[in-house]
């Protein structure tokens, strides 16, 4: 809190009433300052990424899922080490508020020694409703392995939203 | 006055403390308010803030989405748009696009209207989406030796869409409660009811479903709007199973509008949900 201008200092209470709104729903409490209005907020934050792990690939094309949920199921032909995770995003907002979430429905995977492979994604719910302590939603996804799938670092990304109405 | 300013950095200081929640990456972020009403004349500002732990660029745009019959929002791709959501995307002007933010360091972004005039009367509508532009991908220690097999680096661009609202002229609309049921859908229980609407604005509000005789709310959903793509849509909301069991029978589904509005209902209806 260095100087700040008296622009930054009013900017920040309405930051700061936008923190406390959460814990604070009922945003009765105009005993405020004439300046403090608060304002409805609504926070992404993501707590895990979607991990498939490391795969060996095998002589026949072959898939890798991993639920929602975070478990993993190694298609035949495949070994497959490592840890695997759903992706994972927390939400918080106005308890009750109902918060449409999403993103794309699959994702292109590029090979750092060439080479490509998609992935579906899958979305545990299409909506949220928050609740006193926000909520949160996951992704998961088939992982589609080619025949001898040349190895290497493969990256892609992909797009998620949360929506307000 | 000084003491004023301190007060507010005090206080500052310690709600952006109180907003820093343990698991932060790059990337998060908080976008205040969560939705956006302008008439024309006047224009708002909206607050986004790097909630990370990292500095983080955020980029700012406008996208057309579509309510389905379902309740989704259809993203909808530039060169598909309608000569109304064209309008829509022209008349609202923000800034800035593009921002670079420290954690903890919020921004304003300032939305105002441009009518072009013989505007016809509507609503006119955007959604505005802030997310992080990603890092390029850390240069990794050393690359993976061919024999180690495929390791995949899935990175997500992720943020938030709230919509932004231009009305135009004198306009109305009304909403109905339809038929309400219980579902069991693959990820768990929903509670589920029509809600269909008509004239020539979208409509906006809280869903509080009561059991007669019952003074506390068995549900409550804040923020469902019927927007005026689509003349009626599906509300399906995810409810624990025990819930799932309690709701079904006679509630009463009230649809009020938002409470910052005076909370007056839209419509209220007697139901027995299946």
């Amino acid at each position: 809190m260095r100087n700040f201008g008296m622009k930054r200092a009013l900017l920040g209470a309405a930051i700061a009433a936008l923190a406390m709104n959460a814990s604070a729903a009922h945003a009765a409490s105009a005993t405020g300052t004439a300046t403090a209005k608060i304002l409805r907020q609504i926070t992404l934050t993501k707590t895990s990424d979607l991990q498939y792990a490391t795969i060996i690939s095998g002589a026949t094309a072959s898939t890798v899922a991993v639920s929602t949920a975070g478990a993993a199921s190694c298609g035949a032909g495949l070994t497959c080490t490592g840890t695997t995770t759903a992706g994972s995003y927390d939400v918080q907002g106005t308890n009750g508020a109902v918060v449409l979430v999403g993103g794309d429905s699959s994702v292109t995977l590029n090979g750092s020694l060439g080479g490509t492979m998609s992935s579906t994604l899958t979305y545990s719910s299409a909506n949220i409703t928050l609740g006193a302590t926000g909520g949160s939603f996951q992704v998961g996804g088939t992982l589609s392995v080619g025949a001898n799938q040349a190895a290497g670092d493969y990256s892609g990304t992909f797009n998620v939203t949360a929506n307000y109405q | 006055m000084l003491r004023f300013l301190k007060a507010f950095g005090l206080f500052t200081a310690a709600a952006l403390g109180a907003a820093a929640s343990p698991a932060l990456a790059a990337g998060d972020l908080l976008v205040a308010p969560t939705r956006v009403i302008l008439d024309g004349s006047r224009g708002t500002e909206v607050v986004l803030n790097n909630i990370g732990s990292e500095p983080a660029t955020y980029r700012i745009s406008l996208e057309i989405k579509r309510m389905t019959a379902e309740g989704g929002l259809d993203e909808i791709a530039e060169e598909n748009v309608t000569a109304a959501e064209r309008t829509a995307l022209d008349m609202i002007a923000f800034s800035p696009r593009r921002v670079t933010l420290p954690p903890n360091q919020p921004q304003v972004v300032r939305v105002g209207v441009r009518l072009p005039e013989g505007t016809p009367p509507g609503e006119y509508r955007a959604h505005m989406l802030f997310r992080a532009v990603p890092d390029a991908a850390p240069a990794t220690a050393e690359p993976k030796p061919a024999s180690e097999g495929v390791s995949i680096a899935l990175t997500p661009i992720y943020g938030i869409t709230i919509p932004v609202i231009v009305r135009v002229g004198d306009l109305g609309a009304e909403a109905s409660i339809g038929a309400a049921w219980v579902t069991e859908t693959q990820d768990g229980p929903a509670f589920n009811f029509d809600l269909s609407r008509t004239g020539d604005r979208s409509v906006y509000g809280d869903i509080e479903v009561t059991r007669p005789g019952v003074a506390e709310p068995l549900l409550v959903a804040r923020g469902i709007a019927v927007y005026p793509e689509v003349g009626a849509r599906k509300v399906s909301l995810r409810v624990p199973g025990e819930l799932a069991a309690k709701l079904k029978g006679p509630v009463r589904i009230r649809y009020s509008e938002d409470r910052e509005i005076g909370g007056g209902t839209i419509d209220e209806a007697e139901r027995v949900v299946q």
